[in-house]
């Protein structure tokens, strides 16, 4: 049987191929229009999958769409009801974004594709996410809970799944419903905190370990916990329900103070600076107790030792790690994508296996769905340029770059297929030793181009994390995808200064060999030479721009960056030293 | 002709402010979209001066922020409500609209040569209109001197590439321009008016439909909704 997901239209739209159960290909439209966040109809990406799979669309049995349109419909106009008059602008905003082409998706599948509409199936947008999170994990029986900003109504759910030889079960137990939303609350603090919804979280989440929680009181007044173990918002504070124009109310300004100017930088030593750094720090510990509590209760419940996590607020890996030690759950599971991409993944495989009904299978436990890798396009390109070029054997290639990064060289790693999801989890990576606050200020100031408080993530072999890092028990699952904060032991903090936060965290990727065995390599072969099998591991793209897919695009943003070597399958390139930043 | 109306438009210094913030936002996905073009091109020179090209987009763009910062932080009130008058004063393409893929080489690269163009044309009279300002003043007069750059290696590479059919996709170009910035005005016109009709049709004929869910929001509890159909419902709804 062979099953498109597609999630589209708000934003980081992707689409994903299983046949027969097993998962294909899955890619992010972004990856391959190069525009960030790209939130169009995914049709390059749709066209890769199937061109992946061998397929024509008239080969589809099923074309899933992540969400169900017409139920989104209904709560965009029923909240716009709710807050009459007050919505009487954001209502033709919402009625001409919603009814131009969104409502609509249905038929878009079908005439874009070529496939009888009876083919396109609607999952709802939290069954997406819990599929994605329960369906891609190794567990047998879990418990679930999805959070993000809000789907069609509900923005939080919890229940529990359970994978049988022939039954696959996805029971939602409960729901929260807009406007009450965690996702809703920490992107209204991203607005107010001068950053981009949907993509500015990291900062806040980054931020927030440079601040006090001393305002965690204001921020649970505005979120107030009702009886039932739930919360809601006290929307006097808000404004994201009445109008496009901006999430939070004056209320919200005159307790919290001024917005910051979201052209402004953030100076940490400025009374304004402190003020911010102290805000996000406390949406961060509010949202974190409510998510251990939600977590707690449901474990108690469910008595269950493993936890499926997904939707976008499980990216806030500072969130997971407390929910890992503090509510019994033994293991805990975040999908690679756990935000809106990694549900057409999760709506394919919801179809399939609830649906349709089909077996289960056992999901490949690895990130790497995209396109590969033409490693010798490269060569080409940089001989075009005079640039010069080595191909080596892979025990040279692996010594020599390990030296590269030993003596304090940057190096873009390119291998293999392109991860999905938002973590460059060692096929599309900048590698740099992880010894030097100053390689962490050259890497933001001279490649990533972004704000100077922003950690950098390391990656470790899986034998060797508990040396450096104090990772609870079951910590390293948590950290296969880099979805994990955990503490940097502090007798390390010093050899790792530029993977370690100013609260003495990292979050770190634990990699097993099997995963990644070039990167794992690469690690053992650095270890040879420094003493220590860890490298500072980030995503391979410029600000503003996509993870990097092609050669021709690692090369180019390679040439216009400060990023010294390059990789990419057995060529390595280096930069003259007259280009060099370094 | 409009150099006293670009003075005015210039002098005061928070929206000089917000306007060089926003031109160095225009330069940057400028700068992206050459990033594009040179990732598409299968000409080495081409994917070679796009970069240059790109890599100067970025200077132009840090070039205006940091002058727009500096403008901002002298400023005794920073608070944002200021009209741009984008219309009357554009960035470098910023009024354009670009989908490197769907163009050939040549076809970009005539348009990149009316956009740098056009934009060197606008870059010039804002030099003449910051007579008062010489630091925002140089800020221009370094990224015009780029633009003639710009401007030369775009029509020389279409000459290469191009050179029976350069005038007509100039042409092309020139016409495309003029296709977009009516479609432009007339989907704003368009915009504006179902503005007006939804909004009348907000009050004429939305209030009872609000009556109605104000009341069922009033009658729902807080916390927790069951859901229903744990299993979930039919796929083949949307609803």
């Amino acid at each position: 049987m062979n099953i498109l997901g597609i999630s589209a239209h708000y934003h980081d739209s992707a689409a994903a191929l299983i046949v027969d159960g097993m998962p294909v290909a899955s890619v992010q439209e972004e990856r391959l229009s190069r525009r960030k966040n790209d939130a169009a109809f995914p049709l390059t990406a749709i066209e890769w999958c199937l061109e992946r799979g061998g397929l024509e669309p008239e080969q589809l049995d099923a074309v899933v769409f992540y969400e169900r349109p017409m139920l989104k419909f209904d709560r965009i106009l029923n909240s716009t009801l709710r807050a009459f008059p007050k919505s009487w602008q954001s209502f033709p905003h919402a009625m001409k974004n919603t009814l131009g082409d969104k409502l609509w998706v249905g038929g878009t599948i079908a005439s874009q594709l070529g496939v009888p509409r009876r083919k396109v199936l609607f999952s709802e947008h939290h069954r997406s996410h819990a599929a994605a999170s329960f369906l891609t994990s190794p567990a047998r029986e879990a418990a679930i809970l999805t959070a993000d900003g809000v789907g069609e109504w509900a923005t939080l759910t919890m229940g529990r799944g359970k994978r049988e030889p022939n039954r696959t079960t996805i029971s939602l137990l409960r729901e929260l419903r807009y406007p009450h939303s965690l996702g809703l609350l920490y992107s209204t603090f991203t607005a107010y905190l001068g950053f981009p919804v949907n993509e500015g979280e990291y900062k806040v989440m980054g931020l927030a370990s440079y601040g006090r929680p001393i305002m965690a009181d204001a921020v649970r007044k505005i979120v107030q916990r009702t009886a039932d173990g739930a919360f809601r918002l006290d929307l006097d504070y808000f404004e994201f329900h009445t109008t496009a124009r901006r999430s939070f109310s004056q209320r919200f300004i005159d307790v919290f103070g001024p917005p910051r100017d979201r052209y402004e930088p953030i100076e940490l030593e400025t009374p304004d600076g402190r003020r911010f750094a102290d805000c996000a720090a406390s949406v961060q510990l509010v949202l974190e107790d409510i998510l251990v509590e939600m977590a707690r209760s449901l474990q108690r419940e469910t008595g269950l030792p493993d936890l499926c996590l997904g939707g976008g607020v499980a990216l806030n890996g500072v969130a997971n790690h407390r929910i890992l030690q503090e509510c019994g759950f033994e293991r805990i599971f975040v999908p690679s994508a756990p935000g809106d991409a990694g549900c057409a993944m999760g709506a394919a495989l919801y179809a399939d296996r609830i649906h349709f009904g089909n077996p289960d299978r056992e999901f490949p436990d690895h990130p790497f769905w995209g396109p590969s890798l033409q490693a010798d396009a490269l060569a080409k390109l940089a001989r075009e340029d005079r640039m010069p070029v080595e191909e080596l054997d892979e025990p040279r290639l692996l010594d020599r770059v390990a030296q590269d990064l030993a003596e304090g060289h940057i190096v873009g790693w390119m291998d293999g297929a392109l991860e999905l999801g938002p973590r460059a989890l060692g096929h599309r990576s900048i590698l740099a030793a992880p010894h030097s606050v100053a390689m962490r200020d050259r890497l933001n100031r001279d490649i990533k181009r972004r704000e100077e408080f922003r950690p950098f993530a390391p990656v470790v072999p899986i034998e060797d994390a508990d040396r450096y890092f104090d990772l609870p028990p079951g910590g390293k699952r948590l950290a296969r995808f880099m979805s994990g904060v955990f503490p940097v032991r502090p007798q390390w903090r010093d050899r790792l200064a530029a993977i370690t936060h100013v609260d003495g965290t990292a979050r770190v990727q634990v990699l097993e060999q099997d995963m990644a065995p070039r990167l794992y390599a690469l690690l053992k072969a650095y270890e040879r030479r420094s003493g220590i099998p860890i490298l500072l591991n980030t995503s391979f793209n410029l600000a503003g721009e996509p993870i990097v897919n092609r050669c021709v695009e690692g090369y180019l943003t390679f040439r216009r960056s400060g990023i010294d070597v390059l990789v990419a399958g057995q060529t390595r390139v280096m930069k003259p030293d007259r280009e060099k930043s370094a | 002709m409009f150099l006293p109306l670009h003075r005015w438009i210039w002098r005061d210094p928070q929206r000089c402010a917000r306007k060089l913030f926003a031109f160095a936002e225009t330069e940057a996905d400028g700068g992206r979209d050459l990033v594009r073009a040179a990732e598409l091109t299968q000409h080495a020179t081409l994917r070679r001066l796009f970069t240059v090209h790109a890599q100067d987009e970025n200077r132009h763009a840090e070039l205006f922020r940091s002058r727009a910062l500096t403008l901002m932080r002298a400023l005794p009130d920073r608070s944002a409500g200021f009209v741009q008058l984008n219309w009357v004063a554009p960035g470098e393409r910023g009024l354009d609209d670009l989908r490197v893929h769907a163009e050939t080489d040549a076809s970009l690269l005539a348009f990149l040569h009316l956009s740098e163009r056009s934009a060197a044309g606008h870059f010039a009279t804002y030099v003449e209109a910051l007579k008062s300002d010489p630091l925002t003043r140089s800020v221009f007069k370094e990224v015009l001197e780029d633009e003639s750059f710009h401007m030369n290696y775009t029509l020389a590479q279409l000459n290469r590439i191009a050179p029976k059919g350069q005038k007509a996709f100039l042409w092309k170009a020139r016409l495309g321009r003029l296709w977009k910035g009516y479609l432009r005005v007339m989907s704003a016109i368009a915009g504006k008016m179902g503005t007006v009709i939804l909004a009348l049709q907000y009050f004429i004929l939305l209030p009872p439909f609000a009556f109605l869910a104000k009341r069922a929001a009033r009658r729902e509890p807080a916390g927790w909704t069951e859901v229903k159909e744990q299993n979930g419902p039919t796929l083949k709804s949307q609803y």
